[in-house]
């Protein structure tokens, strides 16, 4: 998190006098639950492939370099679910994710065209759903995941009622 | 008018008054050029339906059994039997090629009901389009090359509606075609349909000459003519035949990157009229594009090394409808001007924007690429780029998101960059600042949104308003 210091931790702080609303920690489950999926994948493979190709001292190690990557994979789903929040502010939307790449999107509600919800099957097991922000821009790029579905049916709610009292033309 | 409980019920039915190709006095049309307003009276769309002119058919027909012998002819030339029993069909087909394109022609009507545009069409399959004209984006006259000589020209109109999103009028008068383009828009900016087209001023007109010396003047054209030049020379001093293997390329390239241009962008001009800007140009395919004010989201200034000593530019602009899809590149505004003449179009683009005055802030004072940014109360303008130039104007009233990005590299060197999202085109304006200035300007950028949303537009409102209540 140290990187670039104070000056960048402070310039992707919320508005004054606001904080960051973090999404539900069932994100980082969510993320687990693909890393491990993956992880199975990969160690069951490569477990074939190293019991073939390498000696026996070798498969031990290729194992060891697998759980250690489950690891550095468990930690940086605790950190992902952890960099992403959201505000609303009086006039805007503000969101912000990342670790390693930091980002910072403000959404004015006028320029909202639309919003939607999507959640699959392990999402809606888990009750979180991912919130996308539509604007005329395809650059735009504005999404919340990991949102609670309930608090995600009322952000919806609450930021198309802001869409449409805000909104001039596009 | 034959099967009226086909259409949808919103759409209408056709006015009761004659349908009609032409207009009743049709009035002769100056050529290219400024065109006063008095000879063009009131054409009222929305009491008559109207048809695409009747030498639709034969242009139409005849293009078909020309692609059709085009196809067949080299496949059977040499036996004199075929060639007789082809020439016995082509009568047959001929006949039945008029027929289904006279049929087709005899379907399609137009007219205007209730600020939309309906447009019934289709021999098998009838459609009967409404099209919002509040949503419209530009309105286009097209004349090609040999609807041109009889006097015909195509109309296409843009709508921000993504796929599917143009229509087309092929053919229609010429007159009739410009009063079409006059009605649409005017019912556009939401005045009555029959209002005499709008006056125009002239801009800016790019000479051949510049034009040329601009497209020749790019450091990828140099290359290939230099490539060219050097394999001529090895040719004619061993005359081996597989040099001019290697010529064919290069000259395709040029032919991409220097006559196409030339064809597409000869006699480019730019006129204003309070109905929007118009673009003429093309040497074989005569195109008339209109820019509705209040579309633009962005200007995109281009300044290619070896124009910077001439101080000559080229402009796009993105505009919803255009721009994502068919014409990936936007609109071309200016293919070559001088910075001057850009600036004063900026200022038509966007009202009050006298780019021209922004004072640009050095991102980085000294640094090889002259970055910077500014912004007065209309737009925001970035420079960037080297040996090229790039400038970006975004109408702080047309921006959609702000981003702040700082990847790993960036912030060990306490920067971050700032990204103005506007709907895809060219210009996405991108500025690279230290990382405490980049979130002032996303804090400044969106406050600007909110003061340019809250001004006064007196010139361009009617243009951006939903249809009123």
């Amino acid at each position: 998190m140290g990187i670039g210091g104070e000056a960048t931790a402070a310039a992707f702080q919320p508005p004054p006098g606001l904080e960051w609303h973090s999404v539900s920690s069932r994100l980082g489950w969510y993320r687990k639950i693909q890393v491990v999926g993956f992880g199975v994948v990969v160690v069951v493979a490569g477990a074939a492939l190293a019991a073939r190709v390498l000696p026996a001292g070798g498969a031990l190690l290729a194992v060891c370099v697998l759980i250690a990557a489950l690891l550095v994979g468990w930690l940086v789903t605790e950190l992902n679910w952890r960099s992403w929040g959201y505000v609303e502010a009086s006039d805007e939307l503000l969101l912000t994710h990342g670790v390693i790449w930091r980002r910072l999107i403000v959404v004015p509600y006028r320029r909202l065209q639309f919003v939607d919800i999507t959640a699959n099957t392990v999402q809606q097991w888990l009750g979180i759903g991912t919130i996308r922000l539509y604007t005329a821009a395809a650059t735009t790029q504005a999404r919340i995941p990991g949102v609670p579905l309930a608090d995600a049916v009322s952000l919806r709610a609450r930021l198309a009622r802001a869409g449409v009292a805000r909104s001039a033309g596009r | 008018m034959n099967r009226p409980e086909f259409l949808p019920p919103v759409t209408g039915h056709p006015p009761a008054g004659p349908v009609r190709t032409e207009e009743p006095e049709p009035v002769g049309m100056p050529p290219d050029g400024d065109r006063p307003a008095e000879d063009t009276p009131a054409v009222t769309f929305s009491e008559a339906a109207y048809r695409l002119h009747g030498a639709t058919v034969v242009l139409r027909g005849v293009g078909i059994i020309v692609v059709t012998i085009g196809i067949f002819l080299p496949l059977i030339h040499d036996e004199a039997f075929l060639i007789t029993g082809f020439t016995l069909l082509m009568f047959p087909y001929s006949g039945a090629v008029f027929g289904v394109a006279a049929l087709a022609w005899s379907r399609v009507r137009f007219w205007v009901h209730d600020e939309n545009l309906v447009y019934q069409s289709g021999v098998l399959r009838r459609a009967s389009r409404q099209i919002p004209l509040r949503r419209l984006q530009g309105v286009d006259v097209i004349r090609p090359l040999v609807p041109r000589m009889f006097g015909l020209a195509e109309v296409r109109i843009e709508l921000a509606a993504g796929d599917r999103s143009e229509l087309r009028f092929s053919y229609l008068a010429r007159p009739m075609a410009e009063r079409l383009r006059a009605a649409l828009l005017a019912y556009a900016a939401g005045l009555h349909g029959g209002t005499p087209e709008a006056t125009e001023r002239r801009v800016h007109r790019v000479r051949m000459r510049d034009l040329l010396a601009g497209l020749l003047l790019r450091v990828p054209v140099m290359a290939g003519l230099a490539l060219c030049l050097f394999l001529g020379l090895v040719w004619a001093m061993t005359k081996e035949s597989g040099v001019a293997g290697g010529l064919a390329p290069a000259m395709l390239v040029l032919g991409r990157e220097v006559g196409w241009p030339l064809v597409a962008w000869g006699r480019f001009t730019v006129s204003s009229s309070p109905d929007g800007l118009r673009l003429r140009s093309g040497l074989l395919v005569s195109r008339m594009r209109t820019v509705p004010p209040g579309r633009v989201h962005a200007v995109h200034i281009e300044q290619p090394v070896l124009w910077r000593a001439f101080g000559w530019v080229k402009v796009e602009v993105t505009v919803t409808g255009y721009g994502d899809g068919r014409d990936s590149a936007g609109v071309t505004l200016l293919p070559i001007a001088h910075r001057d003449v850009a600036y004063e179009l900026v200022d038509l683009v966007f009202p009050d924007a006298s780019l021209g005055t922004v004072e640009l802030v050095a991102v980085s004072p000294g640094r090889f690429d002259h970055g910077g940014s500014g912004a007065n109360d209309v737009v925001f303008v970035s420079r960037h780029g080297w040996p090229g130039r790039t400038i970006d104007v975004v109408a702080h009233e047309r921006a959609q998101s702000v981003q702040l990005v700082a990847g790993p590299w960036q912030r060990a060197r306490g920067r971050a960059t700032v990204y103005l999202d506007t709907p895809s085109g060219p210009g996405r304006a991108a500025l690279v600042l230290p990382v405490r200035q980049a979130r002032m300007l996303v804090e400044q950028q969106v406050a600007r949104g909110r003061l340019a949303e809250h001004r006064e537009r007196p010139h361009s409102s009617q243009w951006q308003d939903e249809p009123a209540p």
